[in-house]
């Protein structure tokens, strides 16, 4: 990640700054900052978001495509996830920089997202053993400015969210062949419940305290730290510890306790906004990439 | 400003695609009206006032259509009186996805200048771009937009704007948004200065409003059709309707390997299917196949509707020793291949009434009914009619009537029918076309001599039939030293005054061929070309591609070179006067010299052919006297064929050969040939059967067996038979074919008539597009002149071949439908009793043959109550009666008149003379004409 670089001054003051539930940017340890999100900004993708925290900059496409049922699932649909760390993100990703780090967002997020609760796949069946919606997840990393792998999995939420899957109807002849039908309608299609879906909650422990959402100086004090996926309801999906620093059980309880609870409220703040954004109707007023 | 316009699709693999178009819409995109001083417009369409008076709109008025006003009432815009007709983009992109045809259509009205109708594109304009809203199908939306855009003009300019929509729903919500709105038919009548237009209204009636019982089972969707098509429960084929009976047809099913030909009986399974259509058929269950009914039946003119089912009775009686076909019913319509038909209107017993059928001059289309207030000016009309639609509920299929040709008999108007009925371009050539023509006058220039053989020097003469204008070919001959004969065959350079890729090609590519009728020729090329500096006449010098052959004295090739080259004929003959030189043996000049030379090769190379197995055939060819004065026929005679024809035609053939073989070397895959399949044994069952009715035996296994067997048919007794029995295997033969090298096995490129491997045609490029085309591959590969990409591509002469293929087949329709023409004019003022002989036995009819005119026809054996003095025997297909038995091959003698009983629609009859039938056949009008058929038959 990107480096910072910190003078011992400066780590001690962020570090007792922190014991004292009071952050350099004057956020409390289970607090966010600010985030910017607009969905459908890519129109040629099923579904879109790109959200801005502090400098970190998401941009995630949803691409549903009919492919074949796995064998081991042949009632269920897939998700599937790539992440491209792009070169103008920082310097360090140029050339195949970016893969180690592509490949730890990706292994997470299909890890948060592997289980029965989060998405209901067998609504992506489209035909049993022969046909199936598959969600392409594709996730463009343009900036890094700290807790990317937060920041990427409310991008994935609500790109879901924003995904619009066309309507097939399937006719079936005498002799068993199916055929596929498409309907004209362009707002004829189906939604995905991102209701449960987990986002990823990274909590970072600095000195004997730890805190979310950490920002870029924060991270370079930080030795050890917890990603959990964690869903609205609080069920935990994933989890995963980074860092040369150990934990010991005492504080993993603690940090799953955090992560839960700030987990629970941000899923439904994000919900609650996706929601609020998408009343506005296809009039809102565009930000773009140009906003 | 950016709008995207977003639709799903699936693609062919199956995969579905999310397409984004980015959509700009203007501020600059100006009405199109004089009247408006806001828009910045140059040239503005729309008049200032624009007079149509309305009973409905009083006021000056513009028109907006909706898009199926412009799919479907063509005829009607298309009108000079409607002006001033704004065409929204909208409506424009839809016609043009739903229907090519009426997409060129539209276009070529608004180039018209005079019809002031204008293209407003609201699709881009900023104020009249609609976007699909959630729930609005894509109609709906359109519809919207029309809405929307009308709206706009109407607040945009003071002339009051008529929308015109046939669409209920359209033109209740239109009138919500304070549109003046009406149907078609409603405005088109309030146009009080033109009633005529109500004629040209095409009839919509859709299957839900039903008056009267449905007379049809229901079309499947094409959907389900498709889907049953590929799961193999359907099949798609062409619709042929059959010539001789109204409720039969055939489907030639399209890719199956197990039924090419399903029959189709009776107007329930036929259900509404019109000659041309491309169908979806089900075939019923084997218990039900029948076979084609030997009878003959017309749609008579006051059938009533308890006739049909008699009808069909009579057309399912069983009959078990005939193989049965493969039967089918039609269950859907795939595409619908109307087009306009000519004809006349049957003549209504309510004078007043507006309702009227429509007989086609194709038999094989149904009656059309049509409404018409002119049917007093229509009466004795050719006028063509367009179908529009077919209601479940209807016997004919409704039409509008689109325009009159002229006075039926006038021969104009019958030549016009014939050629728009056997789609022949026919029009004018374009001014791009004829500016592709060299200046007159025209001379051989140095650099073509420079390039060219100067073959001035050679006694060349051409033959030809008398009143030939545009000769294509010239030949001669001389010995040369060491004792062999130098032959040689000049062809018109049509290809040096036709280059590729100009107008004048195209258009000669399109035409394919030149079109003979009886008293006019339709030009491939225009006449100066054809008639002058194509045309190699006599005693000037002319550009020509040659054919030079060394034979042996046995009529066997030693060498041959083709050159492009300069000759000057010495003289032009007729067939007669080539002939007549031969046999005056005084003559010693060169030409005399030169003629016997080829007649003596000629007969030589025939005798090689015909031991190869080529076959003889005949098909009865007769020539008009045709009144210099009055334009009508007052003789007819059949064609005489002299030793000249032949001289001709043999050294016609082997240029052809020996050209045929030259450009297959060159050009292995791009060639241009033509071949003649071999028939299936299937199609001569018909002529065995009929030969051994009279003790003979066919042999038909090769084409020499063939040939040999029709040399040995003859019958002391009727010398015409062998002539009859010669037609009779011409009908058997499959189409002779263009087609492209690289297409086809070489196996396959045999001509079965002529008994050759190879054959192309190389000789009347004047008259031929194939010809060019061959003209310009052989001239690249003796490298006189440059090749160009479009001749080396296979894809492209296919295409070609296909295009020729169909207009030579048109031509030849057309050509024997101008003979029928002038047969019948010539029949107006007689009554004659001929010779005839039976081609086929009917049921209730003979089709016989009458060969002086070269005339068929039926003669029907039953009287108005449908009863027949005579038995038919099917097995042995001959009608008795009492002791007399008519079978094929029999000569009788029929009269011919013309049936007037019908102003309108007079025919040729023929009734029976002898054998006499009392009661039946009809007294001798005089002895047959003295004048005997002469026919080679050899």
């Amino acid at each position: 990640m990107a480096e910072v670089l910190l003078s011992e001054a400066e780590r001690t003051f962020i570090v007792h700054g922190i014991q004292d539930n009071i952050r350099a940017d004057g956020r409390s340890c289970e607090d966010y900052r600010h985030m910017e999100l607009e969905t459908d900004v890519v129109s040629n993708t099923s579904g879109s978001a790109r959200i801005r925290l502090a400098n970190t900059d998401i941009l995630v496409g949803v691409k549903a495509e009919l492919a074949i049922p796995a064998s081991d699932r042949p009632d269920e649909g897939r998700i599937e996830f790539f992440v491209d760390c792009s070169a103008n993100a920082t310097p360090k990703f140029e050339g195949r920089g970016g893969e180690e780090f592509a490949t730890e967002i990706s292994n997470i997020l299909s890890r948060a997202y592997d289980n029965q609760g989060s998405l209901n796949l067998k609504d992506l069946c489209v035909i049993p053993k022969q046909q199936c919606w598959v969600l392409y997840v594709d996730v463009m990393v343009l900036e890094c400015g700290g807790n990317v792998f937060d920041v990427v999995s409310f991008a994935v939420k609500a790109a879901l969210h924003n995904t619009r899957i066309p309507n097939i109807t399937v006719h079936a002849d005498d002799n068993g062949r199916t055929e596929l039908e498409l309907s004209d309608d362009p707002y004829d299609c189906k939604r995905v419940d991102v209701h449960k879906t987990p986002s990823i909650v990274t909590v970072s422990k600095i000195g004997h305290f730890h805190v979310v959402d950490a920002s870029m100086e924060e991270e370079a004090c930080c030795l050890a730290r917890l990603m959990l996926g964690i869903t609205e309801q609080s069920t935990v999906t994933a989890i995963k510890k980074e860092g040369s620093g150990s934990l010991d059980p005492e504080s993993i309880y603690d940090m799953m306790e955090t992560g839960k609870r700030v987990g629970q409220a941000v899923n439904a703040t994000l919900y609650q906004k996706l929601q609020e954004e998408e009343k506005l109707g296809p009039n809102k007023r565009k930000a773009g990439f140009l906003g | 400003m950016q709008r995207s316009k977003i639709f799903v699709k699936k693609t062919k693999k199956g995969s579905v695609l999310k397409v984004v178009r980015e959509h700009y819409l203007r501020d600059d995109i100006w009405c199109g009206s004089k009247t408006c001083d806001v828009c910045l417009q140059q040239a503005a369409i729309l008049e200032e006032s624009p007079e149509l008076e309305s009973n409905l709109c009083r006021q000056p008025h513009y028109i907006v259509t909706d898009t199926n006003v412009v799919l479907h009432q063509m005829d009607i815009l298309e009108v000079p009186v409607i002006k001033n007709v704004i065409i929204l983009q909208t409506v424009l992109e839809e016609v043009r996805h739903r229907s090519a045809p009426a997409y060129k259509r539209i276009k070529d009205i608004l180039t018209i200048r005079d019809k002031h109708f204008y293209t407003f594109t609201n699709e881009h304009h900023k104020d009249t771009y609609v976007e699909r809203q959630p729930g609005e199908s894509a109609n709906d939306r359109n519809d919207r937009a029309i809405r929307m855009a009308t709206s706009w003009y109407q607040e945009h300019l003071d002339i009051k704007i008529v929308l015109v929509t046939d669409d209920m729903e359209n033109r209740e919500k239109a009138k919500k948004d304070g549109i003046t709105a009406y149907t078609v038919s409603e405005y088109v009548k309030s146009l009080s200065d033109s009633p005529e237009l109500m004629d040209k209204l095409a009839l919509r009636t859709s299957d839900k409003t039903t008056g009267g019982k449905a007379k049809f089972p229901e079309h499947l969707p094409l959907s389900e059709i498709q889907r049953g098509i590929k799961s193999g429960n359907y099949m798609q084929g062409s619709f042929q309707a059959s010539r001789d009976n109204y409720l039969e047809a055939n489907v030639s099913v399209h890719g199956s390997e197990k039924f090419d030909m399903v029959l189709i009986q009776g107007s329930h399974n036929l259900n509404r299917a019109v000659h041309g259509d491309v169908v979806a058929i089900q075939l019923l269950s084997e218990s039900e196949w029948s076979c084609p009914s030997s009878l003959v039946l017309t749609e008579t003119e006051k059938e009533e509707e308890e006739d049909t089912p008699n009808k069909e009775n009579i057309l399912k009686e069983k009959k078990s020793q005939v193989p049965k076909q493969p039967t089918g019913k039609v269950v859907g319509i795939i595409k619908r291949n109307w087009r306009q038909y000519c004809g006349i209107l049957q003549p209504s017993l309510i004078k007043e009434s507006t309702k009227h059928l429509f007989i086609p001059t194709e038999r094989r289309i149904h009656k059309i009914r049509i409404e018409t207030r002119q049917a007093k000016t229509l009466e004795g009309q050719r006028i063509i009619v367009c179908i529009d639609s077919w209601p479940r509920n209807s016997r004919y299929p409704l039409g509008h009537f689109v325009r009159a040709l002229g006075a039926v008999g006038d021969k104009a108007t019958e030549n016009e029918v014939l050629l728009l009925e056997h789609d022949v371009p026919h029009t004018p050539f374009s001014q791009s076309v004829l500016s592709c023509l060299p200046e007159m006058p025209w001379r051989i220039t140095e650099e073509d001599s420079k390039r060219r053989m100067d073959l001035r020097h050679l006694d060349i003469c051409s033959v030809d039939p008398p009143g030939c204008t545009d000769i294509d070919d010239a030949l001669h001959c001389r010995e040369l030293d060491d004792g062999n004969v130098e032959v040689g065959v000049h062809i018109a350079d049509v290809s040096h005054f036709i280059r590729p890729g100009t107008a004048i090609d195209k258009e000669a590519a399109k035409r394919g061929t030149t079109v003979y009728l009886i008293d006019k020729r339709i030009d491939m090329v225009p006449e100066l070309l054809s008639s002058n500096l194509c045309s190699l006449r006599c005693k000037e010098d002319r550009l020509a591609f040659s054919v030079l052959w060394v034979l042996s004295q046995e009529a066997k090739i030693i060498d041959v070179k083709f050159t492009k080259s300069i000759i000057c004929s010495r003289v032009s003959l007729t067939y007669a006067e080539a002939q007549m030189i031969i046999d005056d043996k005084n003559r010693t000049d060169t030409i005399a010299k030169s003629l016997r030379g080829l007649n003596r090769l000629a007969k030589l190379l025939k005798k090689q052919r015909i031991e190869s197995g080529a076959l003889t055939l005949a098909s009865p060819e007769v020539r008009f006297h045709i009144d210099s004065e009055t334009h009508d026929p007052i003789d007819v005679q059949s064609k005489e064929l002299r030793d000249t024809n032949s001289m001709v035609e043999e050294f016609m053939l082997l240029a052809n050969i020996s050209v045929a073989e030259e450009i297959f070397r060159e050009f292995p895959n791009c060639a241009m040939l033509r071949r003649h399949p071999e028939p299936p044994p299937s199609n001569f069952e018909p002529i065995i059967k009929a030969a051994q009715s009279k003790g003979l035996q066919l042999n038909v296994d090769t084409g020499k067996d063939l040939a040999v067997s029709l040399n040995d048919a003859q019958l002391a007794d009727n010398p015409y038979f062998n002539t009859m029995l010669r037609i009779l295997t011409t009908r058997c033969m499959m189409q002779a074919l263009y087609f492209c090298s690289g297409m086809l096995p070489e196996a396959d490129f045999k001509h079965y008539g002529l008994a050759t491997p190879i054959y192309t045609h190389f000789t009347s490029p004047i008259r031929r597009y194939s010809d060019v085309i061959v003209h310009r591959l052989l001239a690249v590969s003796i490298g006189a002149d440059a090749s160009y990409p479009e001749l080396t591509e296979k894809k492209k002469t296919h295409a070609l071949c296909f295009n020729l293929n169909f207009r030579h087949r048109m031509a030849q329709y057309a050509g024997r439908a101008s003979v029928g023409l002038h047969t019948q004019l010539f029949f107006k003022t007689r009554v004659i009793d001929e010779d005839g002989y039976v081609l086929f036995v009917r049921k209730n009819a003979l089709h016989v043959l009458i060969p002086k005119y070269g005339l068929e026809g039926m003669v029907f054996l039953t009287d108005e109550k449908k009863r027949s003095p005579f038995t038919y025997d099917e097995q042995e297909s001959i009608q008795r009666c009492g002791d007399v038995e008519i079978g094929v091959f029999d000569h009788v003698v029929v009269q011919v008149s013309i049936d007037r009983s019908n102003v309108q629609h007079q025919k040729l009859v023929l009734r029976l003379v002898q054998p006499e039938i009392p009661g039946f056949s009809v007294p001798s009008s005089g002895p047959p004409s003295a004048k005997k058929m002469k026919m080679d038959t050899s």
